[in-house]
């Protein structure tokens, strides 16, 4: 299943959000929930990074890595990433999955992987 | 708007501490009282993060204004993430400057050792982003990592840097009896040495263990009354004569140039604008170093260096005691500690100290004017202050 994750796009003045807000961030003018989904981009650049020694209660590995990416159309997200040598400025390639899981609950999101 | 002093201070240990919640808020609350020399007010404000979920306690202030007998006070609780505290410094102020409160009792509480490391980094992570960041395992410290490595990136900030802000705070924390971390620190120690690897660990990769703030106890408190009673009280004159505060996207990414902190640079502006001053002026100043790398650039931001040139000044000694703009004389988050919402008022209460010139072996010298920057969120919420001496 080829799972995504929507930028909101106002439907006033085309600036794209992400994550959603309620009132666009550029023109300030939408009315309730006056914004079409679009698909964000899954390849991008490695913007910065980290590997994280101590995590919250809820996580049973050792370290996790972690990213902000700048993607394709320019907007930018954080997100995990798998990746063994990472480095400021390279292309990665992003994919849905399950990022944290409580109890009965997954929660999916964006994991980067080296292009 | 009338102008508004603090009349008295108090504050605990910062550690571990055994005590119920709003006992260490009344420690502190009633330490203040007794050094303004009050025992009634007309407000209370208690600033505090996590008291409904890591001590399961709701209402705080109306706990914390019965048992110092303070009522019928009106109170209330402030909760605004790591800037609690300068949040609630705010209202404390907007209650005096309007004319409604004569005296009010501003306290900062957090009791985060409760619950385990691991479930105080989570308790704190819950301020970002619920779905563009926390469901990652996002943690301040992964922040304040990403962050650092744009900033070495950019300006040439390096491990060593970061270190040096370690060292000068941790030691710093020496000359402060009320200080959490009681242990002198070398570079040596910390980054030189073969050991040094084991002695100071990643904790989220460029920053290490002594990068980050303890996870502490503690309680802070001032007591902000008008002019005329300040006059009556005849404590030292000491003005809280300036407030900014500014917010930023909630989520880091969205943020146009990630190497800035805006609502730092903005609050920190309005502050010097509301008092009539300039960075220039500022004697002593209480940076936000829940990490290392936040006081280089918040030192930047705030008007005392040029932007990219803090670990520069750094380098030079200009954040020391005994340099052009001290900073953190009494060890700031990084060796007082870090009981979140405590730390504003905390911060207040040591540049208070300073004013008084009640600093001991950690006076700055003549010390007139005080800066303090509270920065709560990832810079998404921060509160400045400054603090004149009179007379």
């Amino acid at each position: 299943m080829n799972r995504e994750i929507y930028a909101y796009k106002c439907k006033r003045c085309g600036t794209m959000h992400y994550p959603f807000r309620m009132v666009c961030k550029e023109c300030k003018q939408n009315d309730f929930f006056e914004f079409d989904t679009v698909p964000l981009p899954k390849n991008g650049k490695l913007l910065t990074y980290t590997k994280v020694y101590n995590l919250p209660a809820q996580y049973e590995v050792a370290t996790l890595g972690l990213g902000i990416v700048e993607l394709e159309n320019g907007m930018r997200m954080l997100g995990q990433i798998e990746i063994d040598n990472p480095k400021m400025g390279m292309p990665v390639k992003g994919n849905v999955e399950v990022v944290r899981q409580e109890d009965y609950d997954d929660f999916y999101g964006m994991v980067f992987r080296d292009a | 708007m009338r102008d508004v002093y603090v009349a008295g201070i108090g504050i605990t240990t910062f550690t571990r501490l055994e005590f119920a919640l709003s006992e260490i808020a009344s420690y502190a609350s009633m330490m203040a009282l007794k050094d303004a020399g009050v025992s009634e007010v007309d407000d209370v404000y208690v600033a505090n993060m996590g008291a409904p979920r890591v001590n399961h306690q709701t209402a705080l202030a109306s706990a914390v204004v019965d048992s110092l007998s303070l009522t019928p006070a009106g109170a209330a609780a402030i909760e605004n993430g790591p800037a609690s505290g300068g949040s609630a410094i705010k209202a404390g102020f907007q209650a005096v400057a309007s004319g409604m409160s004569d005296v009010v009792l501003v306290a900062g509480v957090e009791r985060m050792r409760e619950v385990n490391n691991l479930e105080a980094t989570d308790f704190v992570a819950t301020l970002t982003h619920p779905i563009a960041e926390y469901i990652y395992g996002v943690t301040l410290p992964a922040h304040a990592a990403m962050f650092t490595r744009l900033y070495m990136e950019k300006y040439g900030v390096t491990e060593r840097h970061l270190a040096m802000v370690g060292v000068k705070n941790q030691n710093a924390a020496l000359n402060n009896e009320w200080a959490h971390l009681q242990q002198e620190i070398t570079l040596e120690g910390i980054l030189d040495s073969p050991e040094a690897m084991t002695n100071n660990p990643y904790v989220a990769e460029p920053l290490r263990f002594f990068d980050a703030c303890p996870v502490s106890d503690g309680g802070a408190a001032v007591i902000l009354v008008s002019k005329e009673k300040a006059l009556e009280l005849g404590r030292p004159l000491i003005r809280l004569s300036g407030i900014g505060q500014a917010t930023d996207t909630h989520a880091v990414h969205e943020r146009v140039e990630p190497t800035d902190l805006l609502a730092v640079r903005k609050a920190a502006a309005d502050a010097f604008e509301m008092a009539g001053l300039t960075p220039e002026d500022v004697d002593v100043a209480e940076l936000h170093d829940a990490f290392t790398i936040l006081e280089i650039a918040e030192s930047e931001e705030v008007g005392f260096f040029p932007k990219g040139e803090g670990h520069l000044a750094l380098e030079r000694g200009e954040t020391a005691l005994g340099g052009k703009i001290p900073i953190n004389v009494g060890g700031g988050l990084k060796g007082r500690g870090h009981p979140v919402g405590a730390t504003g008022v905390a911060q207040a209460w040591e540049i208070v100290t300073q004013l008084r010139g009640d600093g001991g072996a950690r006076q700055v010298e003549d010390a007139k004017v005080g800066f303090t920057c509270n920065f709560g969120g990832f810079g998404n919420n921060v509160v400045c202050l400054t603090f004149v001496r009179e007379g």
